[in-house]
């Protein structure tokens, strides 16, 4: 029992050794944007201030249009997320529980899309925003984001709606329910668990995306809080802490986020990533 | 199209609005791609065409190009066995009953939420020459091998860029991990203990292979991800210097919208689908694996 302890303990102080290590940049995020605006050149990348100060914040909120870029990307991602629930759950209640023509092909064709690196769509995502005038306009970031999201969501729900029991199903189809009513009656209010998935996954990815906006987005005043660092770089390069400050308020939303989905994130993305 | 036709495929109803944005945003782009890569185009102007040309260039007088070719083999293994390997550790330790092991757990993920746009900028002042982290750190312990010029030195840089991503990325794996071993069946475990399998006879020949579509998952998806990185590369170095931390991504979109070459980055683009749609392939024939997120 004894060498299972200290095994036990060896563990430990090696995990606790690596958290730390590991917390280091996200600990150096936090303390530079606390910077004292007139401490001189930082040290050890800024860990060590010489003060705590609010200012930095003070100073992005008079400086930069921090609020304005949150809405912007509020603009992107909540539709697209809508859209996404919307649209993938259709279609995965249809593979899953109907047939039609060509069903398996169109199913494979949209797995096809996970495997494809966005940055070979660019080029012809750009041209086509450019040919419909959606170039620094929301839509030419929701409707790729949308379209970009549907597959994942779709295998997601699509193995969710299948675990269905057929009895339901026909029991509805006796009580005279249509396709549509046993997909908007029967089965999705009690597909949460799924749909808080494909939410918290479409909301990180769409909040998070970079080439697509960096593209399309060209206006200062419509660029999402992913290019938020990019448009300041260049007026706060000799001033890490407001441009540390700004990285800390474009990260804050991302893990209040996650830390309210997390239990669902965990089970339900690892449960079905799992089942193999 | 008769009506019974349509009675019986109102499914087809059900998938239109996917199938449409489908067909604008992904099956249109690869066609085009494929089109335009035959052209020398600066996105503006009439574009000329030259039949293969752009790939004659790419493939034989193009340094930056075989850069990034070497740079993704790099990163690819460089990436996925660490974290594999990290992972695995982690979620063995973190599933045995420590104390606040969800602490942890939440502690090792938290890098993978985070923009690596974010990351990419604190990692810039961790690897600074002058006043960032590890060279002030070297300097005032004399520990001068921290002192290098991690971005700046073309044989370092992309090994300095891949340790972010391990970084980031290792949290995921080992929740990858975490899952595989709750999902492990617990007689199985308890029978090779009471038979008196060591713990290492346990971990190599019961549990490791056992968690086999954990790392098939982990390689899929650790490929995927090598073929799309864009935002870290580009928010540390951008390519550079002198291309030496080039990703097949970031030499699309130098070549597409600072070099104004859209038949050029179309064609490397076409190159990137090619790899990506033939690691796949390969993967699902060869090794079994499929994508099972969401089973």
């Amino acid at each position: 029992m004894t060498r299972r302890h200290t095994a036990k303990a060896l563990a430990f102080a090696f995990v606790t050794v690596l958290a730390l290590v590991w917390l280091v940049p996200i600990i150096m995020m936090l303390v530079v944007s606390f910077m004292p605006p007139d401490q001189r050149a930082p040290r050890f990348g800024g860990m060590l201030i010489s003060g705590v100060s609010l200012k930095n914040y003070v100073t992005v909120f008079e400086d930069a249009e921090i609020v304005q870029h949150f809405i912007n990307s509020m603009a992107v991602t909540i539709p697209s997320v809508f859209l996404v629930v919307v649209i993938s759950s259709l279609a995965a209640f249809a593979l899953a529980r109907l047939k039609f023509f060509a069903r398996d092909i169109w199913f494979y064709l949209l797995i096809m899309t996970l495997m494809l690196p966005i940055p070979t769509l660019v080029v012809p995502i750009f041209q086509i925003n450019k040919a419909l005038g959606l170039n620094d306009n929301y839509l030419g970031l929701i409707l790729p984001y949308t379209a970009l999201g549907v597959p994942f969501a779709i295998v997601i729900l699509r193995s969710f709606f299948a675990g269905f029991l057929k009895e339901i199903e026909e029991a509805a189809v006796l009580d005279g329910c249509t396709p549509f009513g046993i997909y908007w009656r029967v089965m999705m209010p009690v597909s949460w668990p799924a749909i808080a998935v494909v939410i918290i996954w479409q909301f990180m990815t769409s909040w998070n995306e970079f080439i697509l906006a960096l593209v399309t987005m060209n206006t200062n005043q419509v660029k999402p809080l992913t290019l938020v660092p990019l448009v300041y770089s260049g007026q706060f390069m000799m001033r890490p802490g407001p441009m540390f400050a700004i990285l800390t308020l474009i990260t804050l939303p991302v893990i209040l986020v996650y830390y309210l989905m997390q239990r669902f994130m965990v089970s339900g993305l690892t449960s079905g990533a799992v089942r193999g | 199209m008769s009506r019974k036709w349509l009675i019986d495929n109102q499914g087809l109803f059900f998938m239109a609005p996917a199938m449409i944005l489908f067909v604008v945003f992904v099956l249109y782009p690869i066609f085009y791609i494929f089109g335009a890569s035959l052209y020398d185009w600066d996105g503006i102007n009439e574009a000329a065409y030259v039949g293969l040309g752009n790939y004659i260039e790419m493939f034989t007088d193009d340094r930056a190009f075989s850069v990034a070719i070497r740079n993704s083999i790099y990163w690819t293994f460089l990436t996925i066995f660490p974290q594999m390997f990290l992972g695995f550790t982690l979620a063995s330790i973190l599933t045995s009953g420590i104390p606040f092991q969800n602490i942890f757990r939440i502690i090792f993920f938290m890098p993978a939420i985070i923009s690596p746009v974010v990351l990419g900028i604190i990692w810039q002042r961790i690897y600074a020459p002058f006043g960032g982290l590890l060279a002030d750190i070297g300097f005032e312990t004399g520990a001068r091998f921290l002192v290098q010029p991690y971005l700046s030195d073309p044989k370092i840089a992309i090994f300095s860029t891949i340790f972010v991503n391990v970084w980031q990325w290792t949290g995921f794996s080992m929740l990858m991990y975490v899952a595989g071993l709750q999902g492990l069946p617990e007689e199985v475990l308890s029978a090779a203990e009471v038979d008196g399998a060591s713990v290492r006879q346990r971990v190599q020949y019961i549990i490791w292979p056992m968690l086999r579509h954990v790392h098939l998952t982990l390689i899929l998806l650790g490929v995927i991800g090598t073929l799309q990185t864009f935002a870290l590369v580009y928010m540390l170095t951008k390519g550079g210097p002198n291309h030496a931390t080039e990703m097949l991504p970031t030499y699309i979109f130098l070549k597409a919208f600072p070099l104004q070459s859209m038949g050029y980055a179309s064609a490397v683009a076409v190159v990137l689908l090619v790899i990506a749609l033939s690691a796949s392939i390969f993967q699902v024939r060869v090794l079994g694996s499929r994508f099972t997120i969401g089973g």
